[in-house]
């Protein structure tokens, strides 16, 4: 069974209507690319994929779990789904390691010892290992991404979500984020990654998304939907953002 | 009387209705944070009637004067309902009412002012909203919200000297018995108010000192 399920997702603000009608699969071990202009909707959908937003209609089945069913509890569900955010999000009153165990130990998941433990073996993985007791704010934008991402990781997640976890970075740190989820993604994590890194989208997605106007316009593996697109609106934003 | 004379004469009432002011003050100021922190609660809850509520104890607070408060309270409810209260406990009651409105507010002001993506994350990584408030959200606010607490803090001292008016035997009031004795105004609103001013300044002192300790750990 697929990991995420997607079916006739609908998302309305007001009367503005984001999310027109999306239906999506992913497998496990799968990486997906979402990638789509501005405005398309193509965050509203990923954060409709944890509950972060509540979708108007349709249906969300995430590891099993009816993202979408009014009685499901929400807070058991997100315990396996990881997100990295845009503008990483991280505590700014706590210090790089206690970001990463907080969320466990407060949930009673494992002892400050076990989340200790996973948390060095994280931020080692991540490059961050030296910076465990430094705060936030002492640290570049793509090291605090790394670290949102070793965050999200230590709830042992089955899915990752990622919401343009490049965009807010200075050029020259979007690779150290890039290859740690180059890295996540082939030890066979399940990956759903909303990005404007094409190069990324390219070399390490299974399958690449576009999404304009609230619709997937095209699907497919990279290759195809790069190098050969068959709709015409994908042609038009890859030629402007590949030029 | 000369101004020593005087000062020495009546040094002892003075004292006693300073007493009294900090004292009401004290404990007006530590209910109304508890019902601050209440009502600022409920108005950023998700729940539209709680909401409303927060809403409705605010507006009808900030919209009527404290005197009228005290009024109302002291002579109102005590004649509506047949009972006699003493005039420290309407004070209390006034003050504790008056400063919880507007401490629901900055607790308000505070919560919103954390940037979304914290509740967000910390949701995110499966947290109810309930502990993410406490342990996310609320220790950010609280800097935010020092240097308002503090500044509503004197506010409410100041108020106090309003409750005279019912009686109560704070500072304000004994400066006004005190001259009633003796017919020095002049001299005896000006040892009342540099007695409120040093106060005041104590704690405008204690204040900056907290904002820069916060800010050196932020």
């Amino acid at each position: 069974m697929p990991k995420i399920i997607v079916k006739n997702l609908q998302k309305k603000f007001g009367d503005l209507e984001v999310l027109k009608d999306i239906n999506l699969e992913v497998e496990e071990g799968e990486v997906v690319c979402v990638i789509g202009p501005s405005g398309s909707g193509k965050s509203t959908m990923l954060r409709c994929l944890n509950g972060l937003e509540v979708a108007t209609s349709g249906s969300i089945v995430v590891d099993g779990h009816e993202i979408t069913d009014p009685k499901v509890d929400i807070d058991l569900v997100r315990r396996n789904i990881g997100m990295v955010f845009q503008q990483f999000n991280l505590f700014p009153f706590m210090t790089v390691k206690k970001n990463v165990t907080f969320a466990p130990v407060k949930l009673g998941l494992m002892s400050q010892e076990e989340a200790d433990k996973k948390a060095d073996e994280l931020l080692d993985r991540v490059g961050m290992l030296d910076k465990a007791d430094a705060y936030p704010r002492q640290l570049s934008g793509g090291q605090q991404q790394r670290v949102a991402i070793a965050r999200a990781l230590e709830m042992n997640p089955d899915v990752m979500l990622f919401d343009e976890p490049t965009s807010a970075l200075d050029p020259e740190m979007v690779g150290e984020v890039l290859r740690v989820m180059e890295k996540l993604a082939s030890e066979g994590m399940t990956m759903v990654v909303v990005t404007h890194e094409m190069g990324f989208a390219k070399q390490v997605s299974d399958r690449t998304i576009f999404i304009d106007g609230g619709v997937v316009v095209e699907e497919g593996p990279p290759e195809e939907v790069f190098n050969h697109p068959k709709n015409e609106r994908t042609q038009n934003f890859l030629n402007m953002v590949l030029q | 009387m000369s101004f020593f004379e005087l000062l020495s004469q009546s040094w002892p009432r003075l004292l006693q209705g300073l007493g009294v002011t900090l004292e009401s003050t004290l404990i007006s100021l530590v209910l109304a944070a508890i019902l601050g922190l209440l009502f600022g609660m409920l108005s950023v809850s998700r729940a539209v009637g709680a909401r409303a509520v927060a809403r409705v104890y605010v507006d009808i607070i900030r919209g009527t004067p404290i005197i009228v408060q005290a009024f109302f309270i002291y002579f109102g409810i005590t004649s509506a309902l047949n009972f006699r209260m003493e005039p420290m406990t309407a004070g209390i009651i006034t003050l504790t009412l008056n400063a919880g409105a507007y401490l629901a507010e900055i607790f308000r002001g505070g919560i919103e002012s954390v940037d979304k993506g914290q509740m967000e994350a910390a949701r995110s990584l499966g947290l109810s909203h309930g502990v993410a408030m406490r342990s996310v959200i609320l220790p950010q606010a609280v800097r935010t919200m020092v240097p308002a607490i503090v500044n509503q803090c004197i506010i409410t001292l100041k108020d106090s000297s309003i409750l005279s008016v019912i009686g109560m035997a704070e500072l304000t009031q004994i400066g006004s018995l005190i001259i009633a004795d003796n017919l020095e105004s002049f001299k005896v609103w000006i040892i009342v108010g540099v007695m409120y001013f040093i106060i005041i300044m104590i704690l405008s002192t204690i204040s900056k000192r907290i904002e820069k300790r916060l800010k050196a750990d932020a």
